[in-house]
């Protein structure tokens, strides 16, 4: 210790120089940072694209019978004025239609979300007295992007010759929703292009007018027989109690068609004389999915098709919730099968996530492979060896940092590590080239190795942080741009310029001390600087 | 190194040598600059970024049928399959499909309705596949629209890729503010027309409805008083008629949800024999309403039929009536595209309109020469978000610039040296560009300077300062401790500062070599790669020159003096 302290450092760099030069704990915390680094990258939850804090909300407000223009005067009009009087609101968007007005209202990004979406609702509640007469109950929607788009979609379809109706394969669909929304961090789920079960009658306008009938008549009829009553409790003379119900009288579609709707000449008229009856799907819904997918040879036509979409709560690992939903769908296979049902993964977020981030991990591994071979040339092995630790070391501080912030592993952050990449290397190589150089420059021989160390990471030391310090300045101004591109870099201003103060430090307390275990001073007793000596020795003064 | 010492050595000895440095240096950089507005290099917000799936939005006229729509939509998919690298098709009629960042903009979730249908394609893996997602768009998009929108006349058919950033209504958004519908509608149809012959615009829509008649059943209060039925049972049999209604329901044990008993005429008898006026009326004759006498009255007795022109869905936004003129660029960037269409707008509607430029962002108000009617054009969309964007970031950079030389002044309470360092890393700029230009000729599709070559510039502002302060230090000490006169300290700190200078710009170069192949970062990797390079340049000849020049490096005069 007392040879090192000869040398007095000057600057933070070498001061940590010394400090852990020989301290038994630095091979400790460095190893400490490489696990705290990998647990960071295998447990921070990962995702595509990163959450863009987006506030505003949907107000519907339907008025049954209402052209658009008459929305727009009771309906739009006054709604859009009393949003204005919300602070933060940058855009107000009007729809006027036929029987219902709908009003988006969008905050300036960035605002707080859960209080601009209560301010939203506040304001509609405030002025419910305002409404119109005629209008129904307004609706009002918060945006939620992290719940409102899928990261999952599973499409179901009948294979070739099931015998399966659409509401059966509908309602396998429903009971796999109730499975899969059990599953932790499962958000929203939804079916799209479900076929619900319902007994169409149709009815026959020729024959109606036939038997002198109208249709309201047959609507009364039917409204007559489908009625559910709660079960009726009655006492016995001692008190106890005798439960009895009506039993609903529709049980299949025989009991529909069976219907006496009216009499006709003394003989009654049946449901099934005038409409068919049948026990479908919902044939008033206009609205279907159908799937056509590759084969072998070629694709097979469109065929009808059920969507299951799942959502994730913000902040959750979509890796995991897509893991987790396709172990699930695997056990559901023979029941499917059974079934003649088949699906298909037709969107598959999780899988998107993970091959980014393990596409971001390749990189820096074959980065830091072409920079480790370049160094040996310019170096020597042992310096690129050196240099070559310092990397994972700086990624693993800034991982466990982001993870600590609350932050997710997605395209953006990747960018930003992919962006420091190149720079978080340059302080250990200022370090090692000067270590380098002060080892085989002239007076190296008086010196011993820890004053040599700690010295080179000094002198470099203040001129290396100012520099690095511009480098963050520079990153700082960006964490201010504004609007939705500005969410979207977030996590740039946020993690380079702690990738570069990690560089800093791993460079000043990790280079010094792996360079003192690794590196010797070269068997060269009379080796000066070149500038010191003349041309043709420099040339050929080399060892 | 000695060679390379030697070599700065001359240049500082010569007066004509320096001015050849200096001189050179500024034609690179007046030549780089310039290739911005001459459009050799161009400029985007985001590139192309390809993905493993696109959508594909069918917008059929509005009164067009859910049958219309599916037959396009399946004119649409027998296309697709024709493509070897599509491995799944759905297809999501009358709605929109699961949605995604670029639905959420688009207004996927609200769609409803019998004229639109959205197209999911998976793609094999991008890994895998040779042509990216944007290129197979691009090249889909012309045979897709000239077989399939022929189908019904107005459909438009859009191709929506994954956007590469945060998602945008579209890529040119006109927004036409004006007070009456109808003239606002025909001026931007007109806008939608220019859209459609400017180069590089696809996918034009006007967002409003088309217009289409209707008919208008007119209930005579008279006649329905007097036989004895109300106007509410009309409007419920017309609906219960040929909408049909869910009119009870009944609770089922072994199914999920509750199963509905749907009332409606047969299709048979439902269905009108034509769209004309008087196959109506001969359906609405046969359609009996029963009164409270138990008589039935034949529906067209008590209802006047009338053609009119459908009321159409009303869009205001912040308070102004306005409609929506989209359109997507096809590979290209939008700035191009949108001034071109701005400029014709201006040419082709000045006999009509009065034009004149307002505030912002290129926007136009045009007055009606005849009705002296005031409407006015906005710009929103990607080209707002890129140029708020690109803003924001110049900004940024001019803050940087601030930062960084407040923070050199700081560190060497001297002005000149401070802008010495400044000036050398703002010259990276050179390599950027010309970067760009050369990315842009070995790559078969345009190369963008995008926003992400912006954030490489920035970023290298700070490494190209780092360079310039280290042979700044390092020729500083030499004077100071070592005794050296200006010439041979500045030499002798280029060449030996050389060697980490490049070992670091190597280090960064090769670090970002991933990148440049990236389609959204290889901006980055392209402003880093070919920056660093000028950087390493810049700071190992200019910036000597410059030391050499300035009087506030006379280190070694200064120790003199104090001797």
């Amino acid at each position: 210790m007392q040879e090192s302290t000869r040398y007095q450092p000057k600057d933070v760099a070498g001061k940590l120089a010394l400090g852990f030069l020989h301290n038994p704990l630095t091979m400790l915390l460095g190893i400490f940072l490489l696990v705290i680094g990998y647990i960071s990258l295998e447990i921070m939850p990962r995702e595509e694209d990163p959450q863009i804090a987006v506030a505003g909300g949907t107000i519907i407000v339907p008025m049954p019978g209402a052209t658009p223009r008459e929305v727009e005067n009771i309906i739009v009009n006054p709604l859009e004025r009393k949003i204005r009087e919300i602070k933060g609101v940058e855009h107000v968007y009007g729809i006027a239609m036929n029987n219902v007005g709908v009003v988006n209202v969008m905050y300036f990004i960035g605002e707080d979300r859960e209080k601009a979406n209560l301010n939203l609702y506040d304001k509609v509640m405030q002025n419910m007295d305002m409404l119109p007469k005629g209008t129904m109950k307004p609706i009002v929607k918060p945006f939620d992007v992290d719940i409102d788009i899928p990261i999952m979609a599973i499409t179901f379809y009948k294979k070739e010759g099931a015998k399966i109706s659409d509401p059966e394969l509908f309602k396998i669909v429903r009971e796999i929703q109730q499975d899969l929304n059990r599953i932790e961090n499962v958000s929203k789920t939804e079916i799209k292009g479900g076929r619900k079960e319902q007994y169409n009658i149709q009815i026959d306008l020729g024959k109606l007018s036939g038997y002198h009938l109208s249709l309201g008549q047959i609507v009364q009829a039917i409204q007559a027989l489908a009625v559910d009553v709660p079960d009726v409790k009655g006492r016995t003379q001692d008190g106890k109690l005798v439960i009895f119900g009506v039993k609903n009288a529709i049980e299949s579609v025989r009991d529909v068609e069976s219907l006496i709707v009216a009499q006709y000449q003394g003989s009654p008229i049946y449901l099934k004389n005038i409409a068919s009856v049948t026990a479908g799907s919902d044939i008033q819904n206009f609205k279907s999915v159908a799937i056509s997918e590759r084969h072998q040879n070629g694709f097979e036509a469109l065929k009808p098709a059920v969507t299951l979409t799942l959502g994730k709560l913000a902040g959750a690992n979509a890796v995991t919730i897509a893991n987790e939903v396709k172990e699930r769908m695997e056990a559901y296979k023979p029941q499917l099968e059974k079934a003649g049902v088949g699906f298909t993964i037709t969107r598959d977020y999780g899988k998107r996530a993970n091959d980014a981030v393990n596409e971001l991990v390749d990189h820096i591994l074959i980065t830091i492979v072409i920079i480790s071979v370049m160094l040996i040339f310019f170096l020597g092995w042992k310096e690129s060896l050196i240099v070559t630790f310092t990397v994972p070391a700086i990624l693993a501080i800034t991982l466990f940092i982001a993870y600590l912030s609350g932050q997710t592993i997605n395209r953006i952050t990747l960018f930003a590590f992919l962006l420091s990449l190149g720079l978080l290397v340059d302080a250990a190589i200022i370090v090692i080239e000067n270590i380098h150089r002060h080892l085989h420059s002239h007076d190296a021989v008086d010196k011993d190795m820890d004053t040599i160390m700690v010295e080179a990471t000094d002198e470099i030391g203040a001129p290396t942080n100012i520099a690095t310090l511009a480098i963050i300045l520079t990153m700082v101004p960006m964490a201010f741009v504004g609007g939705m591109m500005g969410q979207f870099m977030k996590p740039i201003p946020a993690n380079v310029p702690v990738a570069l103060v990690a560089s800093l430090v791993v460079a000043y307390i990790f280079t010094p001390y792996l360079g003192r275990r690794l590196l010797k001073k070269p068997h060269m007793h009379h080796h000066q600087h070149h500038w010191q000596k003349d041309g043709t020795k420099a040339q050929g003064g080399a060892e | 190194m000695k060679r390379f010492e030697q070599f700065i050595f001359n240049i500082l000895g010569s007066k004509r040598k320096q001015w050849t440095v200096i001189l050179l240096t500024l034609l690179a950089l007046a030549g780089s600059v310039m290739m911005l507005p001459t459009k050799i290099v161009l400029a985007k917000m985001l590139p192309g970024k390809s993905a493993n799936t696109f959508s594909i939005y069918v917008n059929a006229p509005t009164q067009a049928s859910i049958e219309e729509t599916r037959k396009i939509s399946e004119c649409v998919v027998s296309l697709l399959q024709k493509e070897p690298e599509v491995t799944d098709i759905e297809v999501y009629l009358g709605q929109g499909a699961p949605l995604d960042y670029a639905g959420l903009v688009k207004g996927s979730a609200f769609k409803n309705s019998e004229n639109v249908a959205e197209i999911v394609v998976n793609l094999t893996d991008k890994h895998e596949r040779e042509e990216p997602s944007f290129m197979m768009v691009h090249r889909l998009r012309p045979t897709i629209k000239a077989n399939c929108e022929a189908i019904k006349e107005g459909t438009v058919i859009q191709m929506v890729e994954q956007p590469a950033g945060p998602p945008t209504l579209a890529a040119v958004v006109a927004e036409i503010y004006g007070d009456n519908y109808a003239s606002t509608y025909a001026l931007s149809q007109k806008v939608a027309e220019i859209f459609k012959k400017t180069e590089g615009l696809a996918d034009v829509d006007v967002m409003a409805d088309d217009p289409y008649k209707k008919y208008e059943l007119i209930p005579n209060a008279d006649k329905i008083a007097r036989s004895g039925l109300s106007v509410e049972q009309v409007n419920k049999i017309l609906y219960l008629a040929f909408e049909g209604m869910v009119v009870a329901h009944k609770n089922s044990r072994n199914y999920p949800d509750q199963i509905g008993l749907f009332v409606r005429l047969s299709d048979t008898t439902r269905r009108l024999h034509d769209q004309s006026i008087a196959s109506l009326q001969s359906k609405l004759a046969s359609l009996k309403l029963m009164n409270q006498k138990g008589m039935l009255v034949p529906m067209n007795e008590v209802v006047t039929i009338k053609e009119v022109d459908a009321s159409p869905t009303l869009m205001q936004k912040d308070l102004r009536r306005m409609i929506n003129v989209t359109a997507e660029t096809d590979l290209v960037s939008q700035v191009y595209p949108l001034l071109d269409a701005r400029e014709k707008i201006m040419t082709e509607l000045a006999d009509q309109y009065e034009i004149t430029t307002t505030d912002y962002l290129f926007n136009l108000r045009l007055k009606d020469k005849k009705s002296g009617e005031v409407f006015d054009l906005k710009w929103d969309g990607e080209m707002k978000v890129t140029l708020d964007t690109f803003r924001d970031l110049g900004a940024a950079f001019i803050a940087a610039l601030i930062l960084i030389f407040l923070l050199l002044v700081v560190y060497y309470k001297n002005f000149t040296i401070s802008g010495i360092v400044l000036a050398g890393s703002f010259l990276s700029i050179i390599g950027v560009i010309i970067g760009h230009w050369v990315a842009d000729l070995v790559t078969e599709h345009t190369f963008f300077l995008t926003a992400t070559s912006l954030i490489g510039f920035i970023a290298l502002m700070g490494i190209s300062s780092r360079n310039s302060l280290l042979l700044v230090d390092f020729a500083k000490s030499l004077m100071e401790e070592k005794g050296f006169d200006k010439q041979h300290a500045i030499a002798i700190a280029s060449a030996t500062r050389a060697k980490p200078i490049m070992l670091t710009a190597i280090a960064i170069i090769l670090g970002s070599a991933l990148l440049a192949s990236d389609p959204i970062f290889g901006g980055l990797g392209v402003a880093l790669i070919s920056g660093t390079v000028a950087a390493v340049i810049v700071s190992l000849i200019f910036i000597p020159v410059l030391m050499y020049r300035s009087k506030a490096m006379d280190f070694d005069k200064n120790r003199e003096q104090n001797a």
